[in-house]
């Protein structure tokens, strides 16, 4: 059977997950729901947990009408419940997240790719091996 | 295409001199050194050659590639090259990769020797077993492959006997590494720059100096991180050796006498096809050699080839290993250098008779990496959801630093790699059972090495330790499934890594190990593959046609 996720659903439970800051949306604010459900898709475990979470999060009560507080009780039901799930679930949001330029920005981090530029480190200073050097050898003798 | 990949034609008239199953760390140097002394090899590896240009570390997306189709499990990578892995019975999930270069692909590269005293530890402790060889036996080998494969660092290390000058000066420790090494110094223990495979300068052809990027377990995109398909298989294929890629073992093959005739294997296109050698070298790691072997059944080979002792499989041991990381309150920015290539203690190394546990471990500092990385546990646990996700995302993200800790993991037969029953691969071939729990010995280990970690990361200043116990993700030594010795009632393989029942089969990779040591250990897996390599180059030369 199609999986048809309501986006707004999961968009609203993301904002719980991880919160506006200041003025950074929080991630579901930040419009990408419709991204961990594409980034799910690669992955069976990731779409796997996506479907238990939604099936929870589509339960009589809907999530969308409850507060703050009774969003968060219910996802910490969600995650009692379904741990592994759960757990893969918040596993893409985070990363989908933090793959965020402004939320690189808010963190103080550049937000490079590790490659090609790599970063700059002070070179190899010998004389910190100054005061270990004068320890005798330890090693065990056979 | 990778400049010295070599044809990958079958000929079914060929009858090579050594075949070689797997092309990683060990299968490589073996490779190397037998064609450079005249030697016809072939090799068959399951993956195949991989482009530095391609590792996703300049991806925008890295960070999702690094849990799923570039994580270093096989489990979750999934690859059509991978094989699954039964690990419902272990609490270590083991790791590899499969392609030219083995799991030097998505190795640290941090390369420490085994000590003198690991090989003795019968004699000297009364535990396991002692090798059948000593470090001195595997010393001038351990120089040879730190010059093939590129080792920076520094001798003069007191925490180990005396060594040869490295290739080349040791990467940059930064100022975490030096806060650390203070904190060392402070408390009276030992501290030394690591050896690493990773080039601190222009070192090997066509390989630039790590820029420090950080991510050096996703593949090296600067080429800086040594790997065998960089190097050793370069070398052997211009002495001629034969790569073919793509390829997986289903048998070793054996005649009525029981001797090792090649090995029947699925070609790139899926064919059955046989290779004829007239000796066979395993190097397909502790986990898929002992795999093979037991697949490898025969009139001659009942319970597997050449496991006449029923230690085929036994005894594996991956390290205990446990993280520490600290919390300072002061940025580390801890993404700047390369992650676990840094400085070492091994004040904790030996036996302590005051201590409830025998043998120990090394402290190996490590960085952390990206803020996703972060996110989802990095050091510790996940980051909370909710409204103290960004308070915690921030105390951890540019601020912690701290310790894997690798424990001597002690061999025990319970510990066995298995064929299971149920479980396939994409070729229909049966998957590796891991039956795995730690010992009681490595529990009180690593108690005391947890205890110890927390101690100097709080010297450094540290206002919260995060202890990971036993990571999950940590098998990367795959080791002791295959062990040599002196007893063929006892052992697998003798000193020379040829089996005690099968004249022309040897074995080269982690499998052959008595036991683990407290280190990393690809180089003494390199270095014995070399001593083999060159066993058989001046002893048997009966294998050449």
């Amino acid at each position: 059977m199609t999986f048809n996720p309501d986006i707004n659903l999961i968009a609203a439970a993301m904002d719980r997950i991880i919160p506006p800051m200041g003025d950074l949306e929080g991630a579901g604010g930040l419009g990408l729901a419709p991204e961990v459900i594409e980034r799910s898709k690669t992955d069976d475990r990731f779409w796997l947990a996506l479907q238990t979470v939604y099936a929870s999060l589509n339960a009589p009560g809907n999530f969308g009408m409850l507060d703050g507080e009774q969003q968060d009780a219910a996802l910490s039901a969600i995650e009692s419940e379904t741990p592994d799930a759960f757990g893969f679930w918040l596993d893409v949001v985070y990363t989908v997240y933090y793959m965020q330029p402004r939320v690189h920005q808010r963190l103080g981090w550049h937000g490079r790719t590790p490659q090609p530029d790599g970063n700059q480190m002070p070179p190899w200073n010998e004389s910190v091996l100054a005061n270990i050097r004068t320890r005798a050898p330890f090693w065990k003798q056979v | 295409m990778h400049p010295a990949m070599s044809d990958q034609t079958h000929d079914p008239n060929r009858t090579a001199d050594v075949l070689i199953i797997g092309a990683g760390a060990s299968g490589g140097a073996a490779a190397a050194w037998l064609s450079e002394a005249g030697f016809d090899v072939v090799c068959l590896e399951q993956g195949h050659w991989q482009d530095a240009a391609t590792y996703p570390t300049a991806d925008a997306d890295y960070e999702f590639k690094q849990m799923s189709s570039w994580s270093y499990n096989p489990n979750v990578r999934k690859l059509p090259e991978d094989y699954p892995v039964n690990t419902s019975d272990s609490p270590i999930n083991p790791v590899m990769f499969n392609g030219v270069g083995g799991s030097t692909i998505m190795w640290a590269a941090h390369t420490p020797r085994f000590h003198p005293s690991d090989f003795r530890v019968k004699t000297l402790d009364g535990v396991a077993d002692d090798w059948p060889i000593s470090y001195q036996d595997i010393e001038p080998w351990y120089d040879l492959n730190d010059g093939i494969m590129g080792c920076a660092g520094i001798a003069g290390d007191p925490a180990n006997p005396p060594r040869s000058p490295r290739p080349m000066p040791p990467i940059p420790i930064g100022h975490d590494g030096e806060m650390i090494a203070a904190a060392f110094e402070r408390l009276g223990w030992h501290w030394w720059p690591s050896d690493n495979y990773v080039n601190s300068v222009r070192f090997g052809e066509g390989r630039d100096a790590c820029n420090f990027c950080g991510h050096n377990l996703m593949g090296c995109y600067q080429r800086a991180k040594s790997s065998t398909d960089l190097n050793y298989w370069p070398r052997a294929i211009n002495h001629g050796a034969e790569l073919r890629t793509g390829c997986r073992v289903s048998e070793i093959t054996t005649d009525s006498s029981g001797r090792a005739t090649g090995a029947r294997y699925f070609d790139s296109e899926g064919n059955t096809q046989h290779q004829s050698a007239r000796s066979v070298i395993m190097a397909s790691n502790g986990v898929g050699t002992p795999r093979l072997l037991l697949m490898s059944k025969s009139d001659a080979h009942p319970n597997g080839l050449a496991n006449g002792s029923r230690l085929v499989g036994k005894n594996l041991m991956f390290h205990a290993f446990a993280i520490v990381a600290g919390v300072f309150p002061e940025h580390k920015e801890p993404w700047v250098g390369p992650l676990a290539n840094i400085i070492q203690s091994q004040e904790f190394y030996e036996t302590d008779p005051n201590n409830d546990f025998s043998r120990g471990y090394t402290f190996q500092m490590n960085r952390g990496q990206g803020p996703g990385w972060t996110a989802r546990g990095g050091f510790s646990d996940r980051v909370p959801w909710g409204k103290d996700h960004h308070s915690v995302m921030d105390q951890r993200f540019r601020n912690t630093v701290g310790f894997g800790i690798i424990g001597d993991d002690l061999p025990e037969e319970h510990n066995t790699v298995t064929l299971d029953p149920n479980l396939k691969d994409s070729s229909g071939l049966p998957s590796p059972k891991i039956n795995y729990a730690l010992s009681d010995n490595s529990r009180r280990m690593m108690i005391h090495a947890i205890d110890k970690g927390t101690e100097v990361l709080k010297e450094a200043g540290a206002t919260e330790v995060t202890v990971d116990p036993l990571m999950r993700e940590s098998g990367w030594h795959l080791l002791g499934t295959a062990r040599m010795g002196n007893d063929p009632e006892r052992s697998v393989v003798d000193a020379n890594g040829q089996s005690h029942e099968v004249d022309n089969l040897f074995i080269i990779d982690g499998s052959v190990f008595v036991t683990g040591a407290a280190v990393n250990p690809t180089p003494t897996i390199q270095a014995l593959a070399l001593r083999t390599a060159d066993y058989i180059v001046n002893q048997r030369q009966d294998l050449k046609g």
